[in-house]
């Protein structure tokens, strides 16, 4: 345990002393991750695939904040959708229309979830999200982390009918629009998706404000059961199938990021809990204090004892 | 010589402004009913403008049956059905403004005032640091 608090502190150091040049590279990494998930699962528009577009837009969102790079992921997926079919990039961009006006208005500062979400699910990871959001961010977040499940279903609902969107038959306008309307919307694999999430992002989040012991670990616990429980009863209810061997393998991944995560934010010794209560003119406060779990980090020196070379008149006498 | 309180207050201040302040200044300079008001006007705009766009993706999803099948009291039904689900979504809507915009001046009204406090004192230490200065030159000649 030692030695894994030092290799933090290092770490923290590390960010520390180049956290100037850490934040770009990780933007970078995020635009890049992004752009590179949307081409390939719906790069239909075959101008926006070339990888010097990828990199240079990639290169430009590094110096962006979050919200512009959601903003340019948000504006790539419209045009993909758009070169598919029309009707669907006009749903995509009322739904992005609203959060944006709805949510984004209040400026939470959390629209990256936005993305980080869809790009959970390609990653087989979707579970972490509400145990990393419950744990760090707000009940608010379940909002952008909702949107973001809808953007999976969406993206990957292009991805499997690109050949029935595109195709041109006999099918009038409107039909068409209401087809995709009713399959996207009414998706009940999505809907369970999207309860799963919300309620463990809940369930975390009001878990890890409790003033119990080991708060943070209960929460990523019964979380996680949470999100399995949501999801048999989606089985059961709406005959949503889940591969079984992916959804606990999902889990387990999810609960050692979220417990790596609880390591680098949370690291407190419930051995030492202080409670101490005092009084002042208005109040009796009962305080439990937990310290926090900190380490040192030994400032190595190496230094070099060698001795005084003799002269050669030193030598001479010997 | 550099007095190292007065370098930790200016430090601290100018960290505040540079973190808080784009968010804190802008709105103190309202009033709170001014401020979350104008803030309630907005979303009040937001939420028609969101509204109408849902609307409209229903009205095209019902284009056929609207054309086709519905009667004058079907569609005066659904009209009144909207309506409600404007008028309620407007209510919570325009609540949740109210709130988190509330929260939000209190917090940057009380921001600003610690900021007010370390100022004066920063202030108080430069007036002193001047006072010592004039009393300790007091009676020297000019060189």
């Amino acid at each position: 345990m030692t030695s894994l608090l030092l290799w933090k502190e290092h770490l923290k150091g590390f960010y520390n002393r180049y956290s100037y040049g850490i934040q770009p590279v990780i933007r970078f990494l995020f635009a890049l991750c992004t752009f590179l998930c949307l081409n390939a699962n719906i790069g239909y528009m075959s101008k926006l695939k070339n990888p010097l577009v990828v990199v240079l837009v990639c290169l430009v969102s590094a110096l962006l904040p979050y919200g512009a790079i959601v903003f340019l992921a948000g504006c790539l997926l419209i045009a993909h959708v758009f070169a598919v079919s029309p009707e669907m990039a006009l749903i995509t961009l009322v739904l992005i229309l609203t959060v944006a006006v709805l949510y984004y208005g209040f400026k939470p500062g959390d629209s990256f979830l936005m993305v980080l979400t869809p790009l959970a699910f390609l990653f087989k990871i979707p579970y972490a999200v509400p145990l990393l959001v419950g744990l760090g961010g707000s009940l608010a977040s379940v909002i952008p982390v909702g949107c973001g499940v809808f953007l999976y279903y969406l993206v990957m609902y292009v991805k499997q009918n690109a050949g029935v969107l595109t195709s041109e038959t006999s099918v009038d306008l409107v039909q068409k629009y209401s087809q995709i309307l009713k399959s996207v919307l009414f998706n009940q694999t999505m809907m369970v998706m999207i309860a799963t999430c919300a309620v463990g992002i809940i369930i975390v989040y009001l878990i890890r404000r409790l003033s119990m012991d080991y708060a943070w670990v209960v929460a990523i616990a019964a979380g996680s059961v949470a999100e399995l429980l949501v999801i048999f009863v989606g089985d059961f209810v709406f005959g949503v199938t889940v591969a079984v061997g992916e959804l606990i393998l999902g889990i387990l991944l999810s609960v050692a990021i979220a417990v790596v995560y609880n390591f680098f934010i949370f690291t407190v010794d419930y051995t030492r809990t202080e409670h101490v209560q005092f009084e002042d003119d208005d109040y009796y406060y009962y305080v439990k204090a937990v310290p926090k779990m900190n380490v040192s980090t030994p400032d190595v020196k190496v230094q070099k004892i060698s001795t005084r070379k003799r002269s050669t008149r030193e030598r001479n006498e010997y | 010589m550099l007095n190292e309180e007065k370098v930790r207050y200016m430090t601290q201040l100018a960290i505040f402004e540079k973190n808080q302040g784009k968010k804190i200044f802008p709105i103190n300079r309202y009033f709170k009913k001014d401020y979350v008001g104008g803030q309630m006007f907005r979303s009040f705009f937001g939420y028609t403008f969101c509204y109408l766009l849902v609307l409209l993706m229903w009205v095209i999803y019902k284009l056929d049956k609207l054309l086709n099948d519905m009667s004058i009291d079907e569609i005066l039904d659904a009209g009144e059905r909207w309506g409600v689900i404007y008028g309620a979504g407007l209510v919570i809507y325009l609540l949740i403004t109210w709130i988190v915009y509330s929260r939000r001046y209190d917090h940057a009204a009380r921001s600003q005032s610690m900021y007010v406090s370390k100022l004066k004192h920063l202030m108080k230490r430069y007036e002193k640091d001047k006072s010592e200065r004039m009393r300790d030159n007091r009676g020297g000649r000019a060189r």
